[in-house]
């Protein structure tokens, strides 16, 4: 392919600001990582991996962010499938009810939750006045109540993920594949999900990646509980040590990559062109 | 007995009729065709046939059963679309093998009917590509071969021609009405245009507007269209309203005020009804002014003045002024007239026909 090479020109501002201020500070932040009184080392990623506090956080972490996306892929699939089938006047109302929530900031949100889940909060109170149980649930402040609050966040970004897609899938493959003795459920099995998968996989990813590195939502509706970044967070600016918040900030970056090259092999197993 | 038929069928999409009291009706192995401009409802036809969408009124009977409420995927029609609709991400061989699996046939079986069937539209070889690395006129073969394979009991295309260029098209019609011949397979084809229809068809509904205007073999056609509609759209550039008609002699005599005309009576009798005159610009004669024209040809002729001479490559068209308003005419000829020229327009009274 042949291109005219003044063309490339134009991507040099672009690339310089990337330069400057993207892949030199990682690059920086990666490579302190290494080093200690002057020496190349590993001791600052093996003193957290012997740690046994920031392992339960990280598998927290984990735990909190795979199912997030989980539950994101589970509750967005149906939710994109019937927005992009329905008419063009339903489209566009659905659509502006499942944007609307990225619409208040994520404080508002956790606030929001903390009102409903806490002892005396919405749930609770109904199942203690009903009778249905003895003593108030431990919901907020829980890891669970961080996945309810990450849901909410990343639910919307999901659907309009995988709205992109399914609005480009034509519609005229399914009435091939009926018209070649698929039942509805059999079109959607064969045609409909491979095709859509690619949108799920990186709807997946956005999600997952967003669950990870979430900050607002962890710290206010996990109370004492940690997740990496809030746990980032309390290393570097509480605690002043940035040694340790570019180790945590380098296993997250690692953490994100592995994810995101599972996810993209899933993909590629699931729709050989996608 | 016919197939099928559609019987008092109304479609509508959002509340608007498409098709209102539609009726068709079709003999088993042969090849219809549903001809017609955008828009008119020949798709709309296709689909309700096909199953993909329900009728607000009437009935589909297919093979002496009701089939009007039967599933698309229970009707075993192959359904061939205008864009191929193949599946991107099969192969070519997974995409012709996707209905054998679904009716669940081995896989010994799937492959020997698949290569089969490659072989049939000349694909073999190409069972490993995805339809993205195909051509056009390839993959218009492989959505062939797929809606054949499954051995359908009626076969539906929606102008599979129109997105191939001209001399592809031309092969592809002709290798689709060999394979039909071949298996016999009964089908409705949709296209908007003629040659394509006529040149493959059984019987040819030229529709408009939701309904269809005449129906008939495409010779019938071709030579005696049913109303106005039907012959400008297959080429009757040239009309000429009557105000009188007998049809007592052996031809049939016009008048339009002073002027006389005679149109030949169409053998069988039928047809040639109305009193609109209709004939090609290839059928209408130009001749010098004062040239003599025989015996029998007073009347069917008017004087007139060339307005625009252009050249078509093999013959002339002339436009030529006349009391009778502006006429097209098509002509061969070695010294073409000049701008301006007075001639006289002759109308063969075999050529000239009457319509609604
Ligand atoms: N999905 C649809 N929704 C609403 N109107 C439609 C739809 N499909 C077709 N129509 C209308 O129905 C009429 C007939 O369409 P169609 O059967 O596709 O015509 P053709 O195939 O002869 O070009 C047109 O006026 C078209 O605008
Ligand atoms: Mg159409």
């Amino acid at each position: 392919m042949r291109m005219n090479k003044r063309v490339l020109l134009l991507l040099l501002p672009g690339l310089l600001f990337l330069a400057a201020f993207m892949l030199v500070p990682i690059t920086l932040t990666i490579a302190s990582t290494f080093v200690q009184d002057g020496k190349l080392t590993l001791e600052g990623y093996l003193y957290f991996f012997r740690d046994g506090y920031f392992n339960r956080i990280l598998l927290t972490t984990l735990r909190v962010s795979v199912v997030t996306t989980l539950v994101c892929m589970v509750l967005g699939y149906p939710a994109a499938y019937y927005i992009s089938r329905a008419s063009a006047r339903k489209k566009s109302l659905l659509l502006a009810l499942s944007i609307f929530p990225l619409l208040t900031s994520p404080v508002v949100r956790s606030f929001s939750w903390m009102i409903i889940l806490g002892k005396k909060g919405l749930i609770n109170s109904f199942l203690v006045n009903t009778g249905l149980i003895a003593k108030p649930l431990d919901i907020l402040y829980t890891p669970t109540a961080m996945m309810i609050g990450l849901v909410h966040l990343f639910l919307p970004l999901i659907i309009i993920t995988l709205l992109g897609v399914m609005e480009n899938l034509d519609h005229e493959l399914v009435r091939a594949a009926r018209s070649l003795g698929a039942s509805p459920f059999a079109a959607f099995r064969k045609i409909t999900f491979p095709l859509t998968v690619p949108g799920l996989i990186i709807g997946g990813i956005l999600v997952f990646v967003g669950s990870l590195t979430a900050y607002t939502t962890p710290a206010l509706l996990g109370g004492k509980e940690r997740v990496v970044s809030t746990f980032l967070y309390q290393n570097a600016m509480t605690l002043n040590d940035w040694q340790a918040a570019s180790v945590i900030a380098v296993i997250m970056i690692v953490i994100t990559f592995v994810v995101v090259g599972l996810m993209n092999a899933w993909a590629n197993r699931l729709n050989p062109k996608g | 007995m016919s197939l099928l038929s559609l019987e008092h069928v109304s479609v509508a999409y959002d509340n608007r009729l498409i098709l209102e009291d539609f009726n068709l009706s079709l003999q088993k192995g042969q090849l219809l065709s549903l001809l017609g401009p955008s828009g008119c409802g020949k798709t709309t036809t296709l689909r309700l046939i096909a199953g993909f969408l329900n009728a607000e009124a009437g009935n589909f009977m297919f093979s002496g059963k009701d089939y009007t409420k039967v599933p698309v995927e229970k009707r075993n029609f192959g359904f061939v679309f205008q864009s191929y609709a193949l599946f991107p991400h099969l192969s070519v061989f997974d995409n012709v093998a996707f209905g054998l699996r679904l009716r669940k046939l081995k896989e010994a079986e799937v492959k020997k009917r698949v290569n089969r069937m490659l072989e049939t539209v000349s694909l073999g070889g190409f069972e490993k590509r995805l339809p993205g690395a195909l051509s056009g006129g390839q993959r218009q073969r492989v959505a062939i071969a797929r809606a054949l394979v499954i051995e359908p009991d009626l076969l539906l295309f929606d102008e599979p021609l129109s997105n191939l260029d001209a001399n592809l098209r031309v092969n592809m019609r002709v290798e689709i009405r060999r394979i039909q011949q071949e298996l016999g397979i009964t089908t409705v084809y949709v296209s908007h245009d003629q040659e394509e229809c006529f040149s493959i068809s059984d019987q040819v509904a030229v529709m408009n507007n939701g309904k269809i205007e005449q129906l008939d073999h495409p010779a019938n056609i071709f030579k005696y269209p049913a109303s106005e509609f039907v012959a400008r759209f297959i080429g009757f550039g040239n009309f000429i309203a009557f105000d009188g008609r007998n049809d007592e002699g052996a031809d049939i005599e016009l008048s339009r005020g002073e002027l006389k005309f005679q149109a030949a009576k169409r053998p069988g009798g039928e047809g040639n009804t109305g009193l609109l005159g209709a004939i090609r610009p290839d059928d209408l004669q130009l001749l010098g002014a004062g040239a003599d024209m025989g015996t029998g040809t007073e009347g069917n002729a008017l004087t007139g003045k060339v307005q625009v001479s252009t050249y078509l490559g093999r013959s002339y068209q002339y436009q030529v002024e006349t009391e009778l308003g502006v006429f097209t005419v098509n002509q061969e000829m070695e010294q073409p007239f000049i701008q301006g020229q007075q001639v006289t327009v002759y109308f063969p009274k075999e050529k000239l026909v009457l319509v609604q």
